[in-house]
């Protein structure tokens, strides 16, 4: 009960803290962008504005009001949602961030539950194969994949799977004769398992694949390290020796005993990487032309549109932190000693 | 395990689907070859920023714009100054060129199955102008939704209108005789110049600038039934979707992915008889086009396996391309491509005064190594001009008849320099005015963003240090770039030098020159002028060819004689296509691949 109690506590300091850094975040961005240029209306507004569209800039952020002002005005419409209208398309700023944001998510989440198969998977071979031919080689794996820069990794699967051996299509999230079915979830593969159409679901796999096996391999070495270093780590503590000593059998010493403890700081590490990801599959999708949020960015950059940056860059900021928030929680939940010793 | 296990199934499965994908996909294109010719894949690197005519501004946009919608004419092929008709089957221009009247064809219908009537056009070109967004000046020159004295159309009266079965109190607007665009009946009108902000005078370039998305007919009925018209405000749901009288319509529109465009079914010009047709309104050869955002890896990767007809790609990429088989690469004509950037170094003598000096500006004009620069940057595809007017556009050989292309002397230079009263170094080494004062140094502004533009400036601060000017290289984002060079801000002191770049809004000389002759347009870099001004002025409101001439050769003559913008470069533009895909029309304002406008004529051997 004690317990329990402690944890609650331990999850609304935590995420108090967050609210916090989230909010520090935010007045930063805010600095910048209204600071730090000189005509941020003129700026935000685009080149070849008319002094009309610079005028609604001015009225919309309320730039003519003193900069405490502007701030609230910053802070209050991004919590209610209301970020105001994107100078370059037209359409409201929120309605894009939705519409771009999902498609991000299932290439992320499909990368991420490669990563956790393939990472954990070969964590834990490396580990019981200790300095054998077999841990050496996925250490050379992972590490060479981790230190892949990600355009390259990217344009060589296009090259290869795309162009090569042409089983894998060189961009997009579905074919251009496909309708899209309504959006429910705002992800395509699942909005056409909800919507029963089989064949737009398999489109949609066959057009996420090669993108998500790219931005799995280039971060699943992380977690294959974590992993194998995490069952190193218990492989040879006293209460492993015992159950063996008991005469327990190996599978049920590993699954029961290395596994469940090895692999606390990997579930973290994951949880930790789903932010991480959110964030870094600009250069993915720009390269597989994947509409999510982070080719939504790179058009933002292109074409000077910075009401989308700030809001683009706020969210990716807010994802991390949620990311980190329940990383801490579940370190918190799988190890009672973090909680009991604070913000250790 | 059983995770495991689930998701090595997943992974196999969908190799196995990708695969069986593929395999269907050849087997189509090997049986049922007559399907896979009625569809054309075009693979370009930027979305559009919008699919609303009256706000788009980039080739993208454009791009898709000028096959679903229509406007009044179109050019005449290739060509910069003659026309055909599109929606207007003839037109008339009055002898003081202020008055065009347009006399439209009957049974055209917008793909919904709406009647098209001049009403539409009356009410297309002023929601435009209402909506004021970027690209709106276009029309704003000349036309203007008030008369100034007793007479102006708001956004709430474009709603109000009926444009099916106007009363009386509609046609009391839509034909009042003293405004911009004037109804004569539902099959004529007038568009009156002299309202805009160019003022009364006439403006030879008026036709083209109809050729723009922002002339295009848009239906009334299904803006009022999407919102209407509000004054300075995008239609969001105009912005992804598209009812036009054009030869394609949208079947699907994929933000940041592609648009899939189909023939549209009750084409009216397919009721026409062929006799009539143009090129501009023929019906199309293809039933599908579909237009994917990509990056270049991707569209190399297409073009290779032949999953992409056309794909765009930098000029830098010449050599490589052309190795591939069954692809036709070739250097377009130096005025094709929309995208077409015509580079200059700008000199502002108001924010940095050894500019004031004319030998100083000399000295710079011949510091730089302008065919070093297009074989180091560009390969070679690249061609020196002389501005305002481009290279290949109506009158630029007239323009700059017995001027050579500044030449690259670094002695000259040097003794330019020196005469200016500042220390200066001969190729040999020979220091010239040694008592003189260094030339104090100077920041240069470009756009690392390009790495075109950083290579150029590395070159120049090579070039300009040689004769001892030194320069210190400002790189900025685009971003912060266009702020600085492409706003009307006032004279920059942190960056009196760098590169800069037009690019046509359409497709006439006098564009190129209005934004750089003019001083209006870029405050840093602009040059400024009262004579070069009154000429531009002159040039664009006489239909006079010799009187163009005449003004054009003016304005390039005293440019090139006072070296205040070392003309740089214009790079090529690339066509690149299967060899099977023919039918191209490449016209500048074209924005379909960056170089032609319609994918009706496009079709495959």
């Amino acid at each position: 009960m004690e317990g329990r109690k402690e944890l609650v506590y331990y999850i609304a300091r935590r995420i108090a803290s967050s609210i916090l850094v989230i909010l520090g975040t935010i007045i930063i961005i805010f600095l910048i962008s209204h600071v730090l240029s000189k005509n941020p209306a003129a700026l935000w507004a685009g080149p070849k504005a008319r002094s009309s569209t610079i005028a609604y800039v001015i009225q919309r952020y309320h730039l003519n009001a003193p900069l405490y002002t502007q701030l609230w005005y910053f802070i209050s419409n991004f919590f209610t949602g209301n970020l105001g209208l994107d100078p370059v398309t037209g359409k409201s700023i929120s309605s894009e961030i939705l519409y771009y944001f999902p498609n991000t998510l299932e290439l992320v989440l499909a990368a991420l539950l490669i990563i956790i198969v393939l990472g954990l998977g070969l964590g834990y071979i490396a580990a019981i194969n200790f300095s054998s031919k077999k841990d050496a080689l996925i250490r050379i794996l992972y590490t060479a994949a981790w230190a892949s820069p990600t355009f390259l990794v990217s344009t060589l699967a296009i090259l290869i799977f795309s162009s090569y051996i042409p089983i894998f299509p060189s961009g997009g999230m579905y074919s251009p004769y496909i309708l899209p079915p309504h959006r429910v979830t705002g992800m395509f593969v699942l909005d056409s398992l909800i919507s029963s159409n089989i064949n737009d679901f398999l489109n949609g796999m066959y057009h996420l694949i090669l993108p998500a096996l790219t931005l799995a391999f280039l971060n699943f070495g992380i977690v294959t390290r974590i992993s194998r270093n995490g069952i190193l780590g218990v492989k040879w503590l006293p209460y492993v020796k015992v159950a063996r000593a008991k005469g327990l059998d190996e599978k049920h010493v590993s699954r029961n005993h290395i596994l469940r403890n090895g692999l606390i700081e990997s579930n973290t590490v994951i949880a930790v990487m789903f932010g991480w990801l959110i964030t870094g599959t600009v250069v993915v999708e720009e390269i597989f032309s994947w509409p999510g949020i982070g080719r939504f960015a790179y058009s933002a950059i292109s074409s000077d549109d910075y009401p989308v940056l700030i809001f683009v860059v706020i969210t990716f900021t807010v994802f991390v932190i949620a990311a980190n928030l329940i990383a801490d929680i579940m370190y918190a939940v799988l190890d009672p000693r973090i909680r009991l010793s604070g913000e250790k | 395990m059983i995770v495991i296990i689930v998701v090595v199934v997943l992974i196999v499965s969908a190799f196995a689907i990708g695969i069986t994908e593929l395999n269907s996909q050849k087997k189509t294109s090997s049986t049922t070859t007559s399907q896979t010719k009625n569809s054309l894949t075009v693979e370009e690197g930027l979305p559009p920023d919008s699919l609303d005519p009256a706000v788009t501004y980039t080739t993208p946009g454009w791009e898709v714009m000028n096959q679903v919608y229509q406007g009044l004419v179109a050019p005449n092929g290739t060509s910069m100054t003659s026309f055909v008709g599109v929606l207007a089957y003839n037109w008339s221009i009055s002898s003081n060129g202020m008055n065009y009247t347009f006399y439209l064809r009957h049974n055209v219908t917008f793909s919904n199955g709406d009647q098209f009537t001049a009403y539409d056009i009356w009410f297309s070109v002023y929601r435009t102008i209402i909506m004021d967004q970027a690209p709106s000046w276009i029309m704003s020159q000349n036309l203007a939704p008030g008369n100034g004295v007793n007479f102006n159309i708001t956004a709430s009266i474009l709603n109000d209108i009926n444009y099916t079965d106007p009363n009386s109190t509609d046609l009391n607007y839509m034909e009042y005789p003293n405004q911009s665009i004037q109804v004569v009946n539902p099959y004529e009108l007038i568009m009156h110049l002299g309202y805009g902000y160019n003022g009364n005078v006439p403006y030879n370039a008026f036709l083209m600038t109809l050729t723009t998305p922002m002339a295009a007919a848009v239906d009334p009925r299904v803006v009022e039934a999407h919102g209407g018209v509000q004054a300075g405000t995008p239609n969001s749901w105009m912005e992804s979707n598209a009812i036009g009288t054009g030869f394609y319509e949208i079947f699907s529109y994929t933000p940041s992915q592609g648009v899939t465009l189909t023939e549209n079914p009750t084409y009216w010009a397919k009721y026409v008889p062929q006799s009539q047709w143009n090129y501009a309104i023929q019906p199309p050869y293809l039933k599908t086009i579909i237009i994917l955002y990509k990056s270049l890896s991707s569209r190399i990767s297409d073009l290779k396996s032949g999953n992409a007809q056309i794909i765009e790609a930098p000029v830098q990429d010449y050599n490589s391309l052309k190795g591939i088989p069954n692809v036709n690469v070739s250097l377009l004509p130096i005025q094709f491509g929309s995208s077409q950037d015509a580079y200059f170094v700008y000199m502002d003598p108001y924010a940095f005064s050894p500019f004031q000096n004319i030998d100083v500006r000399k000295a710079v004009t011949f510091a730089i190594n302008y065919q070093g620069i297009i074989s180091t940057v560009f390969d070679g595809y690249a061609k020196q001009w002389i501005g305002p007017v481009p290279p290949g556009f109506p009158d630029y050989n007239q323009s700059i008849a017995g001027l050579s292309f500044y030449p690259y002397n670094a002695t000259m230079a040097a003794e330019y320099l020196a005469q200016a009263g500042y220390r200066a170094t001969l190729p040999n080494g020979t220091v010239l005015n040694p008592s003189g004062n260094k030339f104090p140094s100077v920041n240069f502004l470009y756009t690392s963003d390009s790495t075109s533009e950083t290579e150029t400036a590395q070159i120049i601060q090579s070039n300009l240090a040689a004769i001892g000017i030194n320069i210190v290289l400002t790189p900025l984002t685009m971003t912060s770039y266009t702020s600085e060079v492409f706003s009307n801000a006032t004279n920059s002191t942190q960056y009196p030098m760098g590169i800069n770049f037009y690019t046509e809004d359409y497709s006439a000389s006098i564009d190129y020159v209005d934004a750089l002759a003019d001083g209006d347009y870029v405050g840093t870099s602009a040059y400024f002028n009262e004579s070069v001004f009154n000429a531009t002025v002159n040039a664009s409101a006489t239909f006079n060819n010799s009187a163009i001439i005449q003004n054009f050769s003016f304005i390039t003559q005293t440019m090139y004689n006072q070296y205040v913008m070392p003309w740089l470069y214009v790079p090529y533009f690339l066509s690149i296509t299967q060899s099977d895909v023919t039918g191209i029309i490449p016209n500048p304002a074209g924005s379909g691949a960056g170089y032609f406008m319609f994918y009706n004529t496009v079709h495959y051997t």
